[in-house]
């Protein structure tokens, strides 16, 4: 029972790593541009299929999770610059936007459909034998996984609170056109967020079939609700609290699963964003009614 | 009954179904404002709880199948349970998604709903026999007109357009009436129709509620006459032809709705079975899913609201009362 329970934990901490990647570039995102971005699940399938790619033509495959975080980037910044810019062009509201992310995501996944003949491929790349500490089985990869979203998570915070452009992001984040007259050429802060939560995204993708061994077109897709879930329960645009609430999500999600649930994890890990919704509203969705576009 | 007639009496059962379905939806979207982008799960909830009371007990003779419940029930009580089980899932929750919030942020939770019903009921077999479905869904008529629907395809094609002019015809009443405008006021502006006196909550509630009866109908409907429903029938993106129907017609408009039905789930949908078959089995399916989100993105870039938008409502005039010329469509 208590061995089940610590063992379900350390998974947890595992997928709350992949989570975490995925969650802090939905909030960096979300925060600066306010556009609830529902192609972001589609942009992780695209990061996933790129490091299969890659594993098939030969490449290394700590490669391929640079070349799918190169890809959710390049795809990220396609989207928000050639599609989301022509929608913003004609005055389209925040709501339609999410509309609009929406199509985007459809026209990704099913495109992927068509391309990858509708097929499930194996991933299997960078497997080890788990080591045993205790009640828990721990593979190498899964302990790198966990450090890389801690330095991911270190690099970020930093980037933004130590470095000018972190200070024009954030100060864009609060009042754009107030940065703008500051001289923050807004645009490129928006370009470079692109790029960071894209590589992000990408990367998540490949670190989540890595951990799944296998992708195909909904990879992105079925994550997704736990990746908004844990952006949205974070309050949108804290990093930490998207790791945070990662933690939860994947602790809750693996317990549940680990007890018999595996059919409900990811509803008990909506669950948690539920109860929060329900008890106390305004913690989550306080104050953010006004918001405006940013592209 | 030759090929042709039947496909063609298939299309328009189909389309009855649609019209339940644009319906619902455009009374939630177009009139109260509500996104529900959750709705194709109201529809399968519906479907599923008819093919449970049709299919009758559990273990018997459809003993390769599991299912949770199981009864055979008569007509009109399959589609009376359909349409409660739509109502009390939307219930359930709209209880939470329905919460003063963000809109976006409302209809990401109702796609949350969505993708995880699809996981948990392909996952949770003993429930609705997982992601292999149930098969051999019967017809309230079996024992006076054969055994499946698809045997007698005129009769059902009456039946389903009676049951669908009825449903419709109260939407569209409903929509006209007091409680209709006020759903119309909460979705211009929430605030002024707050300080008139209108409870949002509950009349959010109240229409959510009331298009996922429609919707669970619709579901029923549809089970009884293909016989058979599994998770492949309501992946997240079905809900996308219904809304991409509703904006091609017209979003708060039942007449444009109506086309919109007839141009994109059917005649657009069904083009492809006539054009020669290309690639491999099944790649046809997924470039028309990409064409329908490129239809829906096209939509909102040239035509926000539609073919045929919205109508003003205008008050009827007042003797010796001048009022102001409406101003002209558009804008929100």
């Amino acid at each position: 029972m208590l061995a089940q329970l610590i063992s379900s934990a350390a998974d947890g901490v595992v997928v709350a790593a992949i989570l975490a990647v995925a969650a802090m570039g939905f909030t960096l995102q979300f925060s600066l541009t306010n556009v609830l971005n529902l192609s972001f699940g589609a942009v992780m399938t695209i990061g996933g299929f790129t490091a299969y790619l890659a594993n098939l033509a030969g490449l290394n495959a700590w490669l391929g999770l640079v070349l799918g975080a190169v890809a959710g980037a390049v795809a990220t910044v396609l989207l928000g610059r050639g599609v989301l810019r022509l929608y913003a062009r004609r005055h389209t509201q925040l709501f339609e936007m999410m509309m609009v992310t929406l199509g985007m995501s459809l026209v990704i996944d099913y495109g992927i459909q068509a391309i990858s003949q509708n097929a499930i491929y194996g991933y299997t790349v960078l497997q080890a034998a788990p080591i045993r500490l205790g009640p828990i089985d721990v593979t190498p990869i899964q302990v790198a996984i966990i450090g890389m979203a801690v330095v991911l998570l270190v690099a970020v915070e930093a980037g933004l609170h130590l470095t000018k452009l972190g200070k024009a992001l954030r100060a864009t984040a609060v009042e754009p056109s107030l940065a703008r007259s500051c001289g923050i050429q807004t645009g490129r802060v928006v370009l470079i967020t692109w790029v960071v939560s894209g590589a992000l995204c990408g990367l998540a993708g490949v670190v989540y079939i890595i951990s799944t061994q296998s992708v195909d077109y909904t990879t992105g897709e079925l994550f997704l609700p736990l990746v908004i879930a844990a952006a949205i329960l974070g309050g949108v645009g804290s990093l930490r609290g998207a790791v945070a609430a990662s933690l939860v999500m994947g602790l809750v999600t693996e317990i549940v699963a680990g007890f018999g649930g595996a059919a409900y994890s990811t509803v008990a890990g909506f669950a948690i964003l539920v109860v929060v919704l329900l008890l106390r509203p305004g913690a989550v969705f306080g104050g953010a009614e006004d918001r405006q576009l940013v592209l | 009954m030759g090929a042709w007639a039947f496909y063609i009496t298939t299309l328009l059962v189909y389309f009855a179904v649609d019209v339940l379905s644009a319906f619902s939806l455009n009374l939630q979207f177009g009139y109260a404002g509500v996104v529900n982008f959750g709705f194709i799960v109201f529809q399968a909830a519906g479907a599923y709880a008819a093919a449970v009371v049709v299919l009758g007990p559990s273990g018997g003779v459809a003993s390769f199948q599991q299912y949770v419940f199981g009864a055979r029930l008569p007509f009109p009580l399959d589609l009376l349970v359909a349409a409660a089980a739509g109502a009390l899932l939307s219930f359930v929750v709209g209880l939470f998604a329905l919460r003063r919030m963000r809109r976006d942020y409302q209809a990401a939770v109702l796609l949350i709903v969505s993708l995880i019903a699809l996981q948990v009921v392909s996952a949770d077999v003993p429930l609705f026999n997982g992601s292999n479905g149930l098969t051999g869904v019967t017809w309230p008529f079996g024992e006076f007109f054969g055994a499946t629907a698809t045997g007698q395809p005129w009769l059902y094609l009456i039946y389903s357009l009676v049951i669908c002019a009825v449903v419709c015809g109260g939407v569209w009443w409903l929509s006209r009436s007091p409680w209709g405008r006020s759903l119309r006021a909460m979705r211009d502006h929430e605030d002024a129709a707050s300080a008139m006196g209108l409870n949002i909550t509950s009349l959010r509630l109240q229409v959510f509620v009331l298009g996922g009866a429609v919707a669970g109908l619709s579901g029923g409907l549809l089970v009884e006459y293909i016989g058979a429903w599994s998770p492949g029938a309501w992946g997240y993106a079905e809900t996308f032809v219904i809304f991409t129907a509703i904006f091609v017609g017209g979003v708060g408009n039942y007449r444009g709705v109506m086309i919109g039905t007839l141009l994109v789930p059917i005649i657009f949908l069904e083009i492809p079975r006539f054009l020669p078959a290309i690639g491999y089995p099944g790649l046809t399916d997924s470039l028309e899913w990409v064409v329908v989100g490129l239809a829906w993105m096209l939509c909102l870039l040239f035509r926000p609201r539609g073919i045929l938008p919205e109508r003003r409502l205008r008050a009827p005039r007042a003797e010796g009362v001048a009022l102001d010329p409406a101003p002209a469509e558009g804008g929100a």
